[in-house]
């Protein structure tokens, strides 16, 4: 495939499909064998393993100092503690699987959100889990309308190879108007019963 | 876009890239993310706001490199370089698409210096002004070692 002048390279391209970049998209609209690559980009899902961060030791120092300096000043100010921020992502310790981070994204109309705790009709939510099991884990999703006494499950269960934000395959849609709670049944096999986390999904008002 | 601060966050927005651009050098997505999954560990402990995008595209490129200077997995790549599909070839060398087989063979021959400069040129498709900028080098040196690599390709062809 030939390039109408001179190629944009790959690291352009690259960028250009994290944040766009109008020389790009105006050499890539005319051309198609740079076209052909961004679209191989933009089409490519990659399963990153899991990158584990150790925290960082701290010298005793670099604490102390501070720390006596605010005892010297001696001011306490005291304020009410905000509510913890509920993000659409949940958290389970899963024998035989390990932790296994599991994020709720909302798709609204091409916009992409992974901190959606509101729903609107139309609005399509998928799951991207992360985890480091060499087995993978099997997932299970249960939407309990408030109210409902039983749960819908949109997605059949699923068994996915673990890695860095792996999607699960297949989307549901949320309707009516009460809340939703969404919660996700995690599990090294089919069988056991696993470990489950939840989180609350409200109506947009229109 | 460029640089960030956190290496979970920077391995989450450019991992997905870093990992096609090794696997276009290595031509196996396998090792590309073994590529770029120990890249990120062994820079954890030394992480600072400075690493941006560029600087991990020539980190893969030397990591790569090293790589293929390695005799058993270069066979391996090497084999397994016949299986797959050919890429898109939109910068070649002398009407050859760079490959395993051709970056080896230069591996021996060529020093870092100019191995970074064939990847950049043959492989990432970079221009020589960008590659003069992505490497911090003039675009006289950028032109001089391109010259010098197509050199070692016509006398690697005429020892064939």
């Amino acid at each position: 495939m030939t390039c109408i002048g001179e190629p944009i390279s790959w690291l352009r391209l690259e960028r250009h499909a994290l944040a766009a970049d109008p020389t790009v998209a105006e050499h890539v609209a005319a051309c198609a064998a740079c076209r052909h690559c961004l679209d191989e980009i933009r089409g490519d899902l990659v399963a990153l393993p899991m990158l584990v961060v150790p925290e960082r030791r701290l010298r005793w120092w670099r604490f102390a100092i501070p720390a006596l300096a605010a005892a010297a000043i001696a001011i306490v100010v005291l304020r009410p503690r905000p509510e913890p921020q509920h993000h659409g992502e949940l958290l389970a310790g899963v024998k035989g699987v390990g932790d296994v981070v599991v994020e709720l994204v909302r798709e609204r109309a091409g916009a992409i959100r992974e901190d959606a705790t509101t729903f609107s009709p139309g609005d399509r939510w998928k799951l991207v889990v992360t985890c480091a099991s060499a087995t993978g884990a099997w997932l299970d999703v249960a939407v309990t309308e408030a109210g409902a006494r039983d749960a819908d499950h949109p997605l059949a269960p699923t068994h996915v190879a673990c890695g860095n934000a792996v999607p699960v395959p297949g989307a549901f849609e949320l309707t009516g108007t009460k809340p939703n709670n969404i919660c996700v049944r995690v599990r090294a096999e089919r069988e056991e019963i696993g470990e489950r986390a939840c989180v609350t999904v409200t109506r947009e008002t229109p | 876009m460029e640089a960030v601060s956190d290496p979970q966050a920077a391995y989450r927005t450019y991992g997905p890239a870093l990992v096609r651009k090794a696997e276009r050098v290595l031509r196996s997505r396998e090792d590309a993310v073994d590529v770029v999954h120990a890249l990120f560990v062994d820079l954890i402990p030394r992480w600072n706001s400075d690493v941006d995008l560029p600087y991990l595209y020539r980190a893969v490129t030397n990591r790569c490199l090293n790589l293929l200077r390695d005799r058993g997995t270069r066979a391996r790549l090497l084999e397994r370089e016949q299986t797959v599909a050919a890429p898109v070839g939109r910068v070649q060398l002398d009407d050859q698409i760079v490959g395993v087989a051709l970056i080896a063979a230069l591996a021996e021959r060529l020093d870092a210096a100019h191995m970074e400069v064939l990847v950049a040129r043959f492989v990432d498709d970079m221009t020589q002004d960008e590659i003069a900028e992505h490497l911090a080098i003039s675009r006289k040196t950028v032109g001089r070692r391109l010259e010098h690599i197509r050199a070692t390709v016509i006398a690697l062809q005429e020892v064939a």
